[in-house]
């Protein structure tokens, strides 16, 4: 995969997914914390992998992550990944204050949060495309942000030293929550959605 | 000097400064050192193997089976001997329970990431000294090199030195 290998349409169309997408989750995500959720355009990048976790604030952050595989037709990866304070804030918000750490009860609070914002963006590409999309059960770290990038990276068996990256982040005022949502699709295979997309566009 | 050693990274370096790698989750550093010449090698592998991706050109300095032998190459050209270099490994965690289609825990990529530098190392020829390896967090590793001491540290307060 080489960088002119997209075309500024399909960047366009990858980040209106990710709009799509984002707007259905932060639409659940603010009902829940009852206030209003601001969220960027999506940005759709080529980039190394070693460079993922600067994206973030570097890999030593701490952070919290909710992961996921998206399979069907075309499997894709979809990473929630919340900088630790962002991720204690909105355990506290949705807990009514009960809870603002990592217990069992916080741990599933971020596990959800993180099901949501996925579900949501799966949901709206579903609708786009018409594949259907199973989603594996979330599953949550806290750590090192690279350390949590690097595992992911590994365990996806990526071949490719680029990645194609969906981020959008969200963020809140009141609760004060920042949430990055990559989507890490297998390239070759995602080609085929965007075609599809593009397609429908033109007519 | 502090050299920072990204994912899929290799650096060397010569008498003094500091070589870094941070949040090594299911990734392994491992450090090279040959205290007679006071040269440090760290690579950051994020794979066991290159040969089931030759179909397509790789970054060598992603697998464990391919970066080993080129940070003993660079180590060469800066002046260390082999029989002088040994080695220390850190990392290879599971911070992440994946199951397989039936509902079994997978052996982990840190598990198997484990082996296989292991295995280099046993090839090369070069023999590992210490380790600190498993478990269910993510490690930073610091190498000093004019004394080829390895720091480990994680977020939790997590520290070791060997």
């Amino acid at each position: 995969m080489d960088k002119n290998s997209l075309k500024p349409e399909q960047i366009d169309i990858l980040k209106e997914i990710g709009n799509i997408g984002m707007g259905n989750a932060t639409t659940s995500l603010s009902k829940m914390l009852e206030e209003k959720i601001k969220m960027d355009v999506p940005e759709v990048s080529l980039i190394s992998l070693s460079e993922v976790p600067e994206l973030v604030g570097g890999p030593e952050k701490p952070v919290a992550v909710v992961f996921s595989k998206a399979l069907g037709e075309v499997s894709f990866f979809i990473i929630f990944l919340m900088p630790e304070h962002s991720a204690l804030n909105i355990i506290k918000a949705l807990t009514d204050g009960e809870t603002n750490e990592f217990c069992y009860m916080g741990r599933s609070v971020i596990r959800e949060v993180g099901n949501i914002v996925g579900a949501a963006y799966l949901s709206a590409l579903s609708f786009l495309t018409n594949y259907t999309f199973k989603q594996t059960p979330p599953i949550l770290a806290i750590d090192m942000a690279g350390a949590i990038l690097g595992t992911i990276f590994a365990e996806a068996d990526l071949a490719d030293d680029t990645l194609l990256l969906i981020k959008t982040i969200l963020n809140t005022e009141l609760t004060d929550f920042e949430g990055y949502l990559f989507i890490v699709p297998n390239w070759e295979k995602f080609k085929s959605i965007v075609e599809i997309l593009g397609l429908e566009l033109e007519e | 000097m502090i050299t920072r050693v990204k994912i899929a990274d290799i650096a060397t370096q010569r008498v003094s400064g500091v070589l870094i790698t941070v949040g090594l989750g299911s990734c392994i550093g491992t450090v090279f050192y040959d205290s007679k010449s006071i040269t440090a090698g760290m690579a950051h592998v994020l794979l066991p193997d290159s040969t089931q991706f030759n179909s397509r050109k790789q970054n060598p300095m992603k697998y464990a089976d391919t970066a080993l032998p080129l940070m003993l190459d660079d180590m060469l050209k800066k002046g260390a001997l082999k029989k002088n270099i040994v080695a220390k490994i850190a990392g290879g965690s599971k911070l992440f329970e994946f199951n397989t289609s039936d509902g079994k825990p997978e052996v982990s990529v840190g598990e198997k990431n484990i082996q296989a530098v292991k295995k280099t190392l046993k090839d090369m020829g070069i023999s590992l000294v210490a380790e600190d390896v498993g478990g269910t967090f993510g490690r930073t590793m610091k190498l000093f090199v004019d004394t080829g001491k390895v720091e480990i540290s994680s977020l939790e307060g997590y520290k070791k030195l060997f």
